[in-house]
């Protein structure tokens, strides 16, 4: 059964007919109003990749300091501003765009649909998060980048402790937590609601299925840490006591507030890593996912769970035995799920017929990387051990492993491996190539050693260090690696400008892949389907090429559908929210001068914008 | 040149780079990192431990090495035999068998890892509840309120009714019992060979039991992001033997008395500087002048600062120049230091740091 029986290539589709085209507009105006899905997920990624590359410059510039002993490079502030910028750039600002990247342009069309449930709001959800990532980074201008660490613990960041930098920081993260809320039912409405005919929950492919799962994490994460945001608001602006210790308010309050949002969203960074990989790994073993809903129901499981572990960061606040043992045990049944799909990975491996191109190096690399930090995390759970290896260098290893090696790999292979879907041209193989061996190596290199450092008592965040601990011959490795991952990042980025460019032309499906986003063009048309695909299994496409009596027919009428049109409103909408929030800032460094005037005039804005738009025709 | 560079590189990455032939190698690097994690002797080394603190940890962490070691090998031989076995033959263009998945597979490799995490568990919960025992009432506890400040320690000893900063003396053996707290932001206290770190919270107290079981001088510092200087808040533990010259009631002994009167004419000079020029409003000298009251920026007891071995936090080792150095100017020594620069003469620095290091 090897010969393909049909050919994606020539699946012909009758004339469309009664189809309203989405009419659109052309150059900057086209990307500043549209509100096809494909399009705010190439935005998205855009964005993520270019703070990729602004966080990985923080994190070059702080290896500098930490290179040598008793450095003068950078002072404490100026450190502990680019520590607390690369964790928030890298979380908020890099890997969770370029993942909503993937969600955006990959969910509408692995299930089948022609755009997302609500097209508009996706495109707000994407300006306010731009906004937010604004906002943030204005801070380095304005006063200072903040430096409380990306936990913001108080009362660190409170007005008589953390500068000007943290109201940028709590003000630009609540733009961007509005806009994941936002997304979050989007994707949840357009993934339960918007399936193709046939195409069952069990039928839809792991990735969809993982951003489902995070789509829920986000909608109910965002908020508890949302509200520590707006408290911790409240404090700054107004004087408010909520983390205030002298007159009666908790700083253990934002702790609990931020790490129940925190726990979640490292599934949020980790699980479309696994969706990708998960999608990977099949195409290039040319079989099906082994164990396919055992690798989902693990996904959901992990996705619960992780709701009920969060005061496992907080070990060595003094919760007292029986909150350290309830969420020790809990942590560690998370190594169950994650388990699970790890061994069902190997096992889609063994019995294929395995070929390694980029996409494929890096998910299978992605299966030990990810171990490694999955391993570590096991220990933290043990919280007698814990408490050695909490804030030291250890954990900093420990989460590099699950956020470095596990989630921006996964979302490198995936742009290498949907990189011609989306532009209809095939990346470099061997850039690519080059990119990976070079990153791997550099992502070791840093990382592994500094398990040992902090098994030797190095604690993190520490602007220096003096000679006689001895710390100097680990640290210098990690200044080299992170240089070896910068070029290696660099070489990424010149493969996909030049790909993009004089990329070998793709076609349909150059992986010989099973899934729907495969069976449309690359890229892919405004209406996504010339028409809607009945599925027949969770492989339709697979099954198309090489099943006798799967295939995927076209109806010999052509169906009619409606696509919306390109609006202004979603823009303007968050260009509003946004100048509330800045008119909030700019009356916390100059007060008594009625610039909280331009807040109240947003907040009007915003009404007027959300009622033009809802009574805009689509 | 470009082209001929890519050719050469996608050559060589087909072959001598390729999956297969670097799984090959993976085995050996595994055992060498895994080599790489054991204890190696260094000053602040978690794996040798001297407190029963550290000890249980260190039993953990060998614990989990251990599991984890097994895990990690069980699944990259997996992945090196995978790979080695089923990369795709050239030519080979048949589809392999198209199985959705195996149940029995599923449930034991559900059911294993299940078994194991409840061992760990019930072992870990142990272990929780064993280092969170408080001290029997009828033994001897050396109960000490430490107070993380930005960015140095003060420790008040209870019962002893003396007050250091930064270096914190107990003995060999002895129950400690530390209340830690905090004047500002959330600290960490941590001396890693004795024991792991519990935070200091403003407005809390929690404790921190341990024994150190081994005579000698440990080295650890804050663990929480604190400020700009949260790298200098060094922290010195001396644990003193039961008995002879050196033993911890001797030092006690030492540090109950007041402050030593100058001698030479220098040190009666800084005396005056000390008393005129307004350190006195935020450090105490029994014997000299005693605060009644202590805030955020309130500095270290001084009464006995002679006899410590570094000062500001283990920033600089206590000598006159260095004494002189820090009171002329210290933010220059440590960034952001909430100690006043009283813009001292020359001449008055010197004169401070001779009476001051007199102070043992
Ligand atoms: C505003 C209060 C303030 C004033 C005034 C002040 N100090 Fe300090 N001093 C501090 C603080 C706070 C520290 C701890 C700084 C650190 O380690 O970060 C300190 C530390 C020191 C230390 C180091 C002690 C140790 O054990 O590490 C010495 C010595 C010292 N001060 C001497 C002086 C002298 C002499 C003067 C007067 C010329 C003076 N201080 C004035 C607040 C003050
Ligand atoms: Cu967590
Ligand atoms: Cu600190």
């Amino acid at each position: 059964m090897s010969a393909k029986l049909h050919d994606i290539e020539v699946l012909q589709a009758p004339e469309p007919h009664m189809h309203f085209e989405r009419p659109g507009k052309t150059g900057l105006v086209d990307w500043l109003t549209t509100v096809d899905h494909k399009k705010i997920g190439v935005l998205y990624w855009l964005a993520g990749t270019f703070f990729l590359l602004c966080g990985g410059l923080e994190a070059l510039l702080f290896r500098i300091q930490l290179a040598v002993p008793d450095n003068d490079f950078m002072g404490g502030e100026t450190f502990n501003g680019m520590v607390t910028m690369h964790a928030t750039t890298m979380v908020f600002l890099a890997i969770m765009p370029m993942t909503a990247g993937f969600a955006n342009f990959l969910v509408p069309l692995v299930i089948g649909a022609r755009d997302v449930a609500f097209p508009r709001l996706n495109a707000w959800s994407y300006w306010t998060f731009l906004a937010g990532a604004l906002v943030i980074n204005a801070s380095f201008v304005f006063g200072g980048a903040p430096a409380a660490g990306w936990t913001g613990y108080a009362p660190l960041t409170g007005a008589q402790y953390g500068g000007s930098g943290i109201d940028f920081w709590w003000a630009g993260l609540a733009l961007l937590s509005a806009s994941s809320m936002a997304a979050s039912v989007n994707f949840i409405v357009t993934i339960l609601n918007m399936r193709a005919p046939g195409m069952t929950l069990l039928r839809v492919p792991v990735i969809g299925w993982m951003m489902l799962v995070i789509q829920f994490l986000l909608a109910l994460s965002f908020p508890p840490v949302t509200v520590g945001l707006i408290l911790l608001g409240f404090d700054r602006m107004f004087g408010s006591n909520f983390y205030n210790v002298s007159m009666g308010g908790d700083p253990h309050l934002w702790q609990h507030l931020f790490w129940l949002f925190g726990h979640p969203e490292v599934y949020v960074l980790i699980l479309p890593a696994m969706g990708i990989v998960s999608e990977i790994l099949p195409v290039f073993s040319r079989r099906p996912l082994f164990g396919q809903t055992a690798v989902i129901f693990s996904g959901i499981f992990i996705g619960f769970v992780g709701f009920g572990v969060w005061a496992h960061h907080m070990f060595t606040t003094g919760m007292g035995p029986v909150a350290d043992a309830a969420f020790a045990a809990t942590t560690a049944i998370i190594a169950i799920p994650t388990g699970v799909k790890i061994f069902n990975w190997l096992g889609t491996l063994w019995g294929g017929k395995l070929t390694f191109p980029t996409p494929m190096l890096f998910a299978v690399a992605f299966i030990p990387i990810f171990t490694m930090g999955g391993l570590s995390g096991l220990m933290h759970a043990a919280a007698p051990l814990d408490l050695q290896q909490h804030d030291s260098y250890f954990v900093v290893a420990h989460f590099h492993y699950v956020l470095v090696g596990g989630a921006l790999m996964g979302l490198f292979a995936g742009s290498y491996f949907y990189f011609p879907k989306v532009t209809g041209r095939m990346m470099n193989d061997t850039l690519g190539k080059l990119h990976f061996w070079l990153f791997v190596a550099g992502m070791n290199i840093t990382f592994f050693p500094q398990h040992i450092l902090g098994n030797q008592g190095m604690p993190r965040r520490i602007y220096t260090y003096p000679a006689d601990a001895q710390w100097d011959f680990y640290n210098m490795l990690g200044t080299v690696g992170v240089v070896v991952m910068t070029i290696a990042t660099l070489i990424y980025v010149y493969n996909v400008i030049v790909s993009y460019k004089k990329g070998e032309i793709a076609g349909r499906d150059p992986w010989d892949a099973a899934t729907l986003e495969w069976l449309t063009d690359s890229p892919p048309k405004m209406q996504n389907f010339d028409f809607t695909p009945i599925v027949l299994s969770e492989r339709p496409v697979w099954d198309h090429k090489y099943t006798e009596g799967m295939e995927i027919i076209a109806p010999e009428k052509a169906e009619a559908f409606h696509m919306p049109s390109y609006s202004w409103k979603p823009m303007i909408s968050s260009c509003f929210v946004t100048l509330l929030v800045v008119g909030l800032l700019l009356n916390t460094f100059n007060p008594g001068n009625w610039l909280w005037a331009i807040s109240a005039v947003a907040a009007v804005g915003v009404v007027g914008s959300v009622y033009a738009w809802v009574s805009e025709p689509v | 040149m470009f082209r001929n560079f890519t050719n050469k590189l996608s050559g060589w990455l087909k072959t001598a780079a390729s999956p297969r032939n670097l799984a090959l190698l993976a085995p050996m690097a595994l055992a060498l990192l895994l080599s790489a994690c054991g204890g190696d002797g260094h000053p602040r080394d978690t794996l040798n431990p001297a407190g029963d603190g550290a000890e249980v940890s260190a039993w953990f962490y060998w614990l989990y090495l251990i599991l984890d070691s097994v895990i990690f090998a069980i699944v990259v031989s997996a992945l090196v035999v995978a790979i080695v076995k089923f990369s795709k033959k050239d030519g080979d263009d048949t589809l392999p068998p198209q199985s959705h998945g195996n149940m029995k597979l599923e449930v034991i490799w559900t059911v294993i890892p299940t078994i194991i995490v409840v061992i760990l568990g019930v072992i870990t919960i142990g272990g929780v509840f064993k280092l969170s025992e408080k001290p029997a009432e009828e033994q001897k506890v050396i109960e000490i309120d430490v107070t993380g400040k930005q960015w140095w320690w003060e420790f008040d000893y209870r019962n002893e009714k003396i007050s250091t900063a930064n270096e914190m003396h107990v003995e060999e053996g002895t129950q400690v019992a530390l209340h830690l707290t905090s004047a500002d932001v959330i600290h960490a206290f941590w001396v890693p060979r004795i024991s792991g770190k519990r935070d200091a919270t403003p407005g809390r107290s929690y404790p921190l039991y341990f024994k150190a079981t081994q005579a000698g001088e440990f080295i650890g510092q804050c663990a929480e992001l604190c400020g700009a200087s949260h790298a200098r808040m060094g922290i010195k533990m001396m644990v003193h033997p039961v008995k002879g010259p050196d033993s911890y009631d001797n030092w006690v002994k030492s540090q109950k008395t007041v402050a030593a009167a100058p001698q030479t004419a220098l040190q009666k000079a800084g005396k005056k500087v000390f008393e005129t020029k307004g350190c006195a409003s935020c450090h105490t000298i029994r014997g000299v002048k005693e605060l009644t009251q202590r805030s955020r920026t309130t500095g270290p007891d001084l009464t006995h600062v002679g006899s410590r071995t570094t000062i500001a936090a283990l920033a600089l080792t206590n000598n006159v120049e260095n004494l002189a150095k820090w009171v002329k100017n210290p933010q220059a020594v440590k960034e952001a230091a909430l100690m006043t620069n009283l813009n001292l003469s020359d001449a008055d620095s010197k004169a401070v740091a001779e009476y001051l290091f007199s102070l043992k």
